[in-house]
Order: structure tokens, then sequence, then C-alpha cells
């Protein structure tokens, strides 16, 4: 696989990303992917602004079709579909707990969690911990054929690590490497891989 | 006093005050309820001592299954009906109860007892093959997630029992067993091993909670609220949890079990439906209302399920209110004498009251308000601007200092730079979990999903108004209003008595006091709730302060540390409410610093 489609599958699910994220997203040296994202705005496949790069239009086309080409083992290897089923079994039950974090039933009605009940966050902080226990088997077979996909399961279990400490942003907070952002990212990268389209 | 089987086990039968420290919480409270006369399905408790045995040996204690076997004959002879058999089986519950609540214990296994043979006979007695079938598939899924935790098997709803063990098997090598006894003998030790959890162990090392208390397992016969014409299953609020009014308020489904009303999946009727069928449960079930509430000076929310015309109380805890509800309710307690002012104010957070406070789309304004799309209402506030269906190009214009509103098909992360530099973020497809419902709350943005295929495409370049609270979007920008804290009865009482209470004054822009007040608002650093403590400790003699965040809670606790008399804010019960917490909890660390 080589770093030009790396980098540009990295931009592709971090979005408007600096250098870091996407070196820390992919587990790839930083001067390597900087090199390499310097080569991709030099061709016109990337944009920066700010230090933030974006995929320009024609790079996404390209890279989707990289897609069935690069990774047909990957699809056919048992583990890694044995893995993606799972995740995709597991992911309502997270959205199902993000939606439970960010609002609260008020007599049959859903309205904003304004995280003063300690209670109820911690209970769901503590299903999140539940959560993520029941998921490492799912994350470990997606690690087993795509050894890259080892990065989730460690950057979940640091966001995990945190929420239980108190510092709850890491729940589902989309501007930092939340639970959330990194379950939504890591689907947003298996359905590359897999060439699927998202439900909603 | 309650029933002992022997040295490890307990019958809850409402009498008595059996120990927290011996049954766990959850056992305490289902006593408590019995101990008010409200009939709670039979309960046996594993005591916490118990526990504490088998994690010493790694074996259940000696005598524990003959106690458990005696306990299952005392629940079969109060339910009338049979463990592991028909033609009336017996379902149970098992849930962990640790003295003090904490993460990583064990969640509650329902239905279990059920397999193949007590399926058939559950089919026939209520005369529902499918809700048996599902009670079946039920258990089978907690089974595993719970007690064998499995990662996540493959349930196909289409197939059978069998197929399902087979996926169980499949995915974490384990099999549920089909004897009921084993399946009891499973959870429990479960139980007790969830005391040694990672996040219990860490839980009660960062709290300090000794190692040694051990959880206790409750095992509790299911009621089934779906057997015949007289039964049923409900919620009950003692007041009405949306609007504060005082009259009780609930839902009612006939015929059906706890988890249909949860799932959405049926329209439960209103409580006075269950008044027209049989009017002395209904009578029996406000009498419980009130006396819940009066002993627990607080607003119940309580499950209940009818069991052939038989009321019985599942659950009872403090209701959550929506602000109005929370306002108007405390300022009622208060009159009705079951709470003090202090206790009041203590009712409604900071945020529920700015939620209160927001500014909202005028009334005038709606009625000639032309409807251009509605969807979900997936996240409040109000957002006005020029509608753009592309993220990159909502982010430029944003930029140029443009106020826009992204509206997609759906969002995905793609899409996160624009929803950040949007004012609201409306979406054609998906529903309350999906991407842009999920991350616009996140980011506190006004927020209306799933309006619905190519009902949003011809909006760009509009000017519109998003109101997120009802799910619409208008066309124009309408006026907004702020409403007023003084024209609401409750809010109005609320901010009187925090203001005789809080530590710190807080006034109206309007009032002359205010023209002394230290102005922030051109200091860059005040307008960071972050870096308003250092600008405030900076002050060097002001009396006051105003603009900035001073009037969030940070800014508060700021001017609270820095000893300011007063600060200045548009509404003042937000920052009242918010100083009167500060006071608690610097009280409170006082009170823990000192002991």
């Amino acid at each position: 696989m080589n770093d030009a489609h790396l980098v540009m599958h990295g931009l592709a699910i971090k979005k408007h990303a600096t250098a870091e994220d996407v070196a820390g997203i992919l587990g790839l040296d930083l001067e390597v992917v900087r090199e390499t994202l310097a080569k991709l705005v030099a061709g016109k496949r990337a944009v920066e602004t700010q230090g933030r790069y974006l995929l320009a239009p024609a790079a996404r086309m390209l890279l989707d079709s990289d897609y069935s080409r690069l990774y047909e083992d990957v699809r056919a290897n048992p583990a890694f579909q044995a893995g993606y089923d799972a995740f995709e079994r597991l992911n309502p039950l997270l959205k199902q707990l993000i939606t439970e974090w960010q609002t609260i039933s008020v007599g049959g009605e859903r309205a904003p969690n304004d995280h003063s009940d300690k209670e109820y966050d911690a209970k769901i902080i503590d299903r999140l911990g539940d959560f993520h226990e029941r998921a490492e088997a799912a994350l470990d077979q997606l690690a087993s054929a795509v050894p890259r996909m080892r990065i989730y399961r460690d950057k979940l279990a640091a966001a995990l690590d945190k929420a239980e400490q108190g510092a709850i942003a890491w729940v589902s907070d989309a501007r930092i490497e939340s639970y959330h952002t990194l379950w939504f990212e890591l689907h947003e990268d298996l359905l590359r891989l897999m060439q699927r389209e998202r439900q909603e | 006093m309650t029933v002992a089987f022997g040295q490890w086990t307990l019958g809850l039968d409402g009498e008595g005050e059996p120990q927290r420290a011996l049954i766990g919480g959850k056992a305490w409270s289902l006593a408590r309820m019995q101990a008010l006369g409200l009939n709670a399905p039979p309960a046996f408790v594993v005591t916490t001592a118990a526990c504490r045995a088998y994690l010493a040996s790694g074996e259940p204690p000696a005598g524990l299954n003959d106690e458990i076997e005696a306990a299952i004959a005392w629940l079969e002879s109060k339910t009338g009906r049979r463990f592991g058999a028909g033609p009336r089986p017996l379902l149970v519950s098992v849930r962990s109860g640790a003295p003090v609540s904490m993460p990583g214990m064990m969640d509650t296994v329902l239905n279990l007892g059920v397999n193949d043979a007590t399926e058939a006979a559950l089919a026939a007695e209520c005369g529902d093959a499918a809700f048996a079938r599902n009670t079946h598939k039920r258990f089978l899924d907690l089974y595993a997630h719970i007690v064998l935790r499995a990662s996540a098997p493959d349930f196909d709803p289409a197939k059978e029992p069998a197929a399902w063990r087979d996926a169980i098997r499949a995915s974490c090598g384990a099999e549920v067993p089909a004897d009921p006894r084993e399946q009891l003998r499973g959870a429990l030790r479960a139980v007790f091993e969830s005391w040694n959890s990672r996040r219990a162990r860490r839980y009660r090392q960062h709290n300090h909670i000794p190692d040694d208390l051990g959880t206790a397992v409750t095992v509790q016969a299911m009621a089934f609220g779906n057997l015949d014409r007289r039964s049923g299953t409900g919620v009950l609020f003692s007041r009405n949890p949306s609007t504060g009014a005082p009259e009780p308020y609930g839902e009612y489904l006939p015929r059906a079990q706890g988890e249909d009303v949860v799932s959405g999946k049926f329209t439960p009727q209103p409580l006075s439906a269950l008044a027209a069928e049989m009017p002395k449960v209904h009578a029996e079930l406000l009498e419980a209302a009130r006396k819940l509430e009066r002993a627990s000076r607080d607003v119940q929310d309580v499950e209940f399920t009818i069991e052939r015309g038989r009321l019985y109380f599942l659950q009872a805890r403090v209701a959550k209110l929506a602000p109005q509800a929370a306002a108007r309710i405390a300022v009622a307690l208060v009159r009705e004498g079951l709470i003090d002012e202090k206790a009041a104010l203590r009712r409604l957070t900071p945020d529920q009251a700015r939620l209160l406070l927001s500014p909202r789309i005028c009334e005038a304004a709606l009625k000639n308000a032309e409807l251009l799309a509605a969807g979900e209402a997936a996240s409040p506030g109000v957002g006005i601007g020029v509608v753009v269906g592309d993220s990159d190009e909502a982010e430029r214009r944003a930029r140029a200092g443009e106020a826009v509103i992204l509206a997609r098909p759906t969002t995905s992360p793609d899409d996160l730079h624009g929803m950040i530099a949007a004012r609201a973020v409306v979406t054609e497809q998906g529903g309350s979990t999906s991407h842009a419902a999920v991350v616009g709350r996140a980011l506190g943005l006004a927020c209306v999903v799933g309006c619905g295929k190519g009902a949003l495409q011809s909006l760009a370049g509009r000017l519109v108004t998003v109101d997120g609270r009802a799910g619409k979007i208008y066309a124009g920008a309408l006026a907004v209003e702020t409403p007023d804290e003084n024209e609401d009865e409750a809010l109005a009482t609320l901010a009187a008595w925090a203001a005789k209470h809080a530590p710190l004054r807080v006034v109206a822009a309007s009032s002359p006091e205010a023209a002394d007040a230290v102005d922030l608002s051109t200091n860059e650093d005040a307008a960071d709730p972050d870096k308003i403590g250092a600008v405030l400790g900076r002050l060097q003699g002001a009396r006051g302060a105003r603009g900035g965040a001073v009037a969030s809670d940070q800014g508060v606790r700021a001017a609270l540390r820095a000893g300011l008399e007063f600060i200045v804010a548009e509404t003042v019960l937000p920052p009242l409410l918010a100083a009167i917490r500060a006071a608690d909890a610097a009280s409170l660390a006082e009170e823990v610093g000192g002991a």
C-alpha cells in the first residue's frame, strides 16, 4: 500500500485535518505524512488552508476507485468480515447510547442532557465501558486483518479512560477524538474498505 | 421480619427493615416501596455475605444451593407459578445490588427461567406464541451479553431459538444453559464476579470504597402485563413532567409488557383509559403516587404492571422534569409545605433556567411565517442565515462573516467543518440518532433532521430561520424574542427567593447600580469562560462587573472568588442559581477538607 493512497484515505476519514491528525489516525510517521501531503497539494489532489487539508474532488474519485483494487484480500479475509459484521451489529447500540448521552427522556419526550445529573451521566459512561468491553473482540478481528486498525482500539480505550476519569467531553464531543468521533471515523474507514454506503 | 432461608438468602415480604449493607441498594429500595404498602412482585435476595464468601473461595458457599431451592419454592408459592415448568411457568429477573451503586456491576437479566418447554407453556397460558418467542429471544440476548459477555451475536429474528443458541456459541464459545436452575447459578456467579470487574475495582479505588463490601443479588418474579384483558403495563408521573401541572400524568398499554412502552412500537393510551377499564386499580395507582411523592418530597416516576387485575409496582424513582415543569413544581412544592425555599432553588439548574430564558421565535412572527420545511426537532435553539448545501462553501462563507445554515441530504464526518461554521444544520434524511442530530447536539447547534427527500435542495441561497425546538424551517429572518423572567410567575418567584439566598447580587442591566460595574465587554479574555477567572482576579477595588462571560457558571464562580458584590446580567435567575450552587460546592469541599 503506498503512502499517497493511505494519506488520501486518511484525509477522507479526517476531513479538514492537520498533518498530525492524519498521521495519528493512520499510525504513519509525521514526516512521511508531511512530505506526502506536500506532493498531493503540488499534484492538485489536495487543498491546503491554514495548515488543514482537504481532498480535491478529482482525488476523491480517484481514491474511491482505489478501494476495489487494493482491499480485495482484506474483504476476502474471514476474520475481517466477521469483525465488520460484528461492528455493524454493535453500531446501532452505540448510536443509541450516544443519543441517550446527549438527550434525556422527560415524560416520554427527549430533551437535551445538560449534564447536571451526574448519576445519569455516570450510568451512561458505565454502559460505554460495557460496550467497549464487548466491542474489543470485533476490534481485534479487524486489526488482525488490517494492522493499522489497532490504533482505533487504542484510541477508543484512551477516550473511554478519560471519560471514566470525569472528562466527559471524551464521550461524544465532535471537535476532539472522543469515543463517538473515533467510532464514527472507524465506521467511515470500514465502509470505504468494504465499498459500502452509509445508511443515514 | 424478612424471611430467612438460612445464612445467605432473605425473602422480601414487606416486614422489618433489612440492612442496606446486606441486601444492596436495589433490594433496599424495593423493601422501602413494600414498607409504604406498595405491592411489588415477590423477590428474594442472596446477600453480600454470600458474595464475600464466594469471592474468598471462588465457590458458592456451602448450603447456598439448598437455600436458593427454598427461596424458589417460596416464590412459587407466592406467585402460584413453577420455576422451569408449566402450566404456569415462573420467570425471574436477576440483578446485582451493591450497597453503593457503582459502574461495572452486572446489568439486569430478564425472563430467566425460559427454555423451549416453558416458552411453550407461556405461549399456551397467554395465548400469544409470538410474545412467548420474543420473551425467549430477549432472555437469550441478555444472557449472552451480560452473563456470557458475547460480543454481538447475529440474532436473525426470523430464526428459531436453536439458531440463536448456535449464534451465541459461535460468538463466545459458551452455551446458554437450558436448565433454569443452571441459568440462575450462572447469573449469580456473573453478578459476584462483576464485583471485581475492571470498572468496579477502579471506581472503588478512586472513591475509597472498601473492596470487601460485596454485592447482593436480587431475584424477583416477573409480572406479566399481557395475560388477558385485565392485564397491562404503564408509567405514571405524580405530576405532569412536561408542563408541571399538578395532576398525575401517565401512559397505559393494555395487554403489553414493560419494554413495549419504551420501544415506541405501540401507541400507549392515556391513564383515563385505565380509569375506565379498571377504576379500582386506577385509584390505587394514584394513591400510591401521592404516598411516594409525600415520602420523597419530589415528583415520582413509577413503573407498574397489572397482571390479571392485580397491580404491581416495578420501580419508583425521582422523575426527570422538563425545565418549565422543574420551575413550576419547585414553587408548588414550597407552597404545599413539602420543601423549603432553599431546597426549591436546587431543583432548577442554571442551564435549565437559561434554556427557559433563551431566545425563541416571536409568537407574532410565527403567525404569518411561511413554513418551508419541517422535520424532527433534533437540537433546540434558533438559527438564522442563508442556506448553503455544501460544507466547504459553508465554511468559506462563514469565515467571510456571513451567517449560514447548512442543508444536506444527510451529514457525515465530511461535513464537520461546515457544521461548526453554521448557525443551524438541517437534513433531509435520518432521525434523532443520525450523524447530524448527534453532532448538532454536541455542538449546541439548532438542528432539524429528516425533512424528507428533496425537501431542502430548492432552499439553497434563501434566507431562513431554523427552529430547532419545533423542528421547523421558516422563510426569512423572523423576529426573535427573549422571554422576560418577570412575566413568568414561577421564574419570578424563584428569582425573588434566589436573590434572598444567593451569596452574590445579580442586577439587571437597566438598574442604576449597573453603571458602577466594571465593563468587560471589550476584554477578549473575559469572553472566554476559562479565562474570566484570571480577568476578575486582576480587578482592583471593583464592586461589580458586567459583560463577557461574567454571567456564565464559571464567571459567577470567579466573581465569588474575586469577592465582587454584584454582577450585571440580562436575566438574573441563571447566575443567581449558579451562585447558590457554587456556594454549596464550596461548603461541601470545606466539609470534606475539614474531615
